[in-house]
């Protein structure tokens, strides 16, 4: 899960980055409007976290902006504004979801979990496939019944696989949603990961698509 | 001073003004009735005297059969007595009384032709009122005195001051009154601005009417300038106060992330997060404006439209007139639907109705219901406990209702948990009618 985080806060912004990366999310940290829009409109991502009163732009025009250009990822207002009315304006333009400060890091990021699971088109929260389930608003995955224990990277392929499993997902585009903006990415270190998560779950879960990508199969009609 | 009142003052001064006026009145007048009944008094006198002359020889003595002849001239009544003294003999009532020296003039100062003159006197009954004439015979002087008592002056003196008393009695009461109706009369713009003063105090008017007396405008004028003054004070540090809980809201985010949970320091965090969370409620509270009238429907339409991203599996329909309006004020009205159309759409299977309904003179009913378990009537007052929730659920801070309940009432409404038609919950509302204020 790759996050767009917008917040101007120098302490609040990187205690949330620590925290929703400890719930192995790929984060993106912009401090102010104009950057925040732009890697809105640019990168992939699977949900952004978004601050109203920002320096630059603020959160309502960034959004608005947003979905003027078609990027529809959902969007979580994080904001200290606690008025129904700026709830009104900040679904006005386009939000998803919206949680005030001060905030638990559990709530936020079940929050999270629930939009992406949700923009993935699924509406229960506990995904199967085959032996496989991810319990969507907790980030625990199972294997026949038993927790499965997954790195952070192995957590953000896997979790990216499961919520479209049966369909293919570009290499690039699993790339651009498991890696943070600035990372240093090994091409290799995909199928590093690929390799990891295969001998973990079974190889024949992770179908390589030669040339294009990955596509997490379940063997049998998904439940 | 400073303790009585601007009546008091006022009725007390009157009072005094005509208590002198009118004591004046009467002492005149009293004085001119004594002199008008000592006057008839005196002819009365004067005529005995004129008897008593003449039984007066020109030798002194006294012609006793002429006397005698006029006796009935001389008895007036008791206590009428008369005397003649001369060189010769001396003669009259045999209880004549001792009289003063007759007043003003001296004695020996009397000539025949003196009018008679004033002397008093008293005896052991009281006061005596006498007349005296000297007249000349060819023995002397003879003094003449006839005397009348003091009671025939003061009984009809007496007798007349008491129907004039009562009239100055009831004229000074008239007077009193006119007094007291004036003062309620040109008090009464004074009456009605304290009574605008208050309402302002009770945030039910910003200013006082300026449309007053000439003496009480500028007075009007200025307490409106110290109201306008008073509440931008008032709203500035409402705001710096929601603006200071405000700031902290993001330090104490920082710090919620930062500190472990369940630590003393998590607790002492969470404390901070209360006591913002109480500031603003009350710097809002405190912003309420009961004469604000907001049309029903936008609002709750907006706020549907937010949850209908949160729960889209739930249906929330509304049903409000277009005519429908509210008297609290939008931002508020927000809060209130949008906490309990979240309230009920957490709880709802599928559905949740809101509906607006004319209430009781001037009260516009809402009612927001769902389909969900509900809550049975013996928990209903419990849920409206601060901090009290029933579900398990993952949102909602607890507050919600309590909050809602509390902002109502700000605005002179009700808030009643029932059983909805739906199977669920269903809140009623019932606020003052916004197309009335």
């Amino acid at each position: 899960m790759r996050i767009l985080l917008v917040e101007d806060d120098p302490d609040l912004g990187p205690a949330i980055a620590r925290a929703l990366r400890a719930e192995h999310c790929a984060v993106d940290l912009a401090a102010d409007g104009i950057d925040a829009q732009h890697l809105g409109e640019t990168e992939a991502y699977d949900a952004a976290v978004l601050d109203l009163g920002l320096p630059g732009r603020t959160g309502a025009e960034i959004l608005a902006a947003w979905r003027a250009n078609g990027r529809a990822l959902p969007v979580l207002v994080l904001t200290a504004r606690e008025a129904w009315a700026d709830k009104v304006t900040a679904f006005k333009a386009g939000a998803d979801d919206y949680l005030t400060k001060p905030f638990r890091v559990e709530e936020l990021m079940m929050r999270l979990r629930a939009l992406v699971r949700r923009a993935a088109g699924h509406a229960q929260t506990r995904i199967t496939c085959g032996p496989l389930a991810f319990e969507s608003q907790t980030g625990q995955f199972e294997l026949d019944g038993l927790p499965l224990k997954l790195t952070a990277f192995e957590w953000r392929v896997l979790s990216q696989l499961i919520l479209r499993r049966e369909v293919l997902i570009e290499r690039l585009e699993l790339l651009e949603r498991v890696y943070e903006g600035d990372a240093d990415v090994d091409s290799n270190s995909l199928e590093v990961i690929i390799g990891r998560l295969r001998r973990k779950i079974g190889a024949e879960r992770i179908e390589t698509v030669r040339g294009r990508g990955y596509r997490l199969t379940c063997g049998e009609q998904p439940a | 001073m400073t303790g009585w009142s601007l009546r008091t003052r006022m009725v007390l001064l009157s009072a005094l003004v005509t208590l002198v006026a009118l004591g004046l009145a009467g002492w005149t007048m009293a004085g001119v009735l004594d002199r008008v009944v000592t006057g008839g008094v005196d002819q009365r006198l004067d005529a005995q005297l004129a008897v008593l002359a003449s039984t007066v020889r020109s030798d002194g003595s006294v012609d006793r059969d002429r006397l005698a002849a006029r006796q009935g001239a001389l008895a007036a009544g008791p206590g009428w007595r008369w005397r003649i003294e001369g060189p010769r003999e001396t003669l009259g009532s045999a209880d004549f009384p001792a009289l003063r020296t007759p007043f003003p003039g001296p004695a020996e100062a009397a000539p025949a032709a003196l009018p008679p003159a004033p002397l008093d006197g008293e005896d052991a009954k009281g006061r005596i009122h006498a007349r005296r004439l000297v007249v000349e015979s060819n023995a002397g002087p003879v003094t003449l005195t006839a005397a009348a008592p003091g009671r025939v002056i003061g009984r009809p003196v007496r007798d007349a001051l008491v129907p004039l008393a009562s009239v100055i009695v009831a004229l000074a009461l008239i007077f009193a009154l006119a007094a007291w109706v004036q003062l309620r009369f040109a008090l009464r713009p004074l009456a009605a601005l304290v009574a605008q003063i208050g309402a302002i105090r009770r945030g039910e008017r910003t200013a006082v009417d300026e449309a007053q007396p000439a003496e009480l405008q500028p007075l009007a004028a200025e307490l409106n300038a110290l109201a306008a003054a008073n509440a931008t004070t008032l709203a500035a540090t409402r705001q710096s106060a929601a603006n200071l809980a405000h700031a902290l809201k993001t330090p104490v985010a920082t710090l919620a992330l930062t500190v472990p949970p369940d630590t003393p320091e998590a607790a002492q965090v969470r404390r901070i997060e209360g006591v913002i969370r109480h500031t603003l409620a009350r710097a809002r509270a405190a912003a309420v404006n009961r004469r604000a009238s907001t049309a029903i429907a936008p609002v709750a339409s907006d706020v549907a439209g937010v949850l209908g991203t949160l729960y889209p599996a739930t249906a929330i329909r509304l049903e409000i007139a277009a005519y429908a309006r509210i008297s609290i004020d939008a931002h508020d009205l927000a809060e209130i639907l949008g906490n309990l159309l979240d309230n009920a759409a957490r709880h709802a299977r599928s559905t949740v109705v809101v509906a607006s309904a004319a209430a009781a003179p001037d009260r516009v009913a809402l009612t927001i219901d769902d389909d969900g378990p509900g809550i049975p009537i013996e928990r209903r007052e419990q849920v409206l406990q601060p901090g009290v929730r029933l579900d398990e659920g993952p949102a909602g801070d607890g507050f919600g209702l309590a909050i809602v309940r509390d902002l109502v009432a700000l605005y002179g409404g009700t808030m009643a948990l029932e059983e909805s038609p739906l199977g669920g919950l269903r809140v009623r509302l019932t606020c003052p009618d916004g197309t009335t204020a």
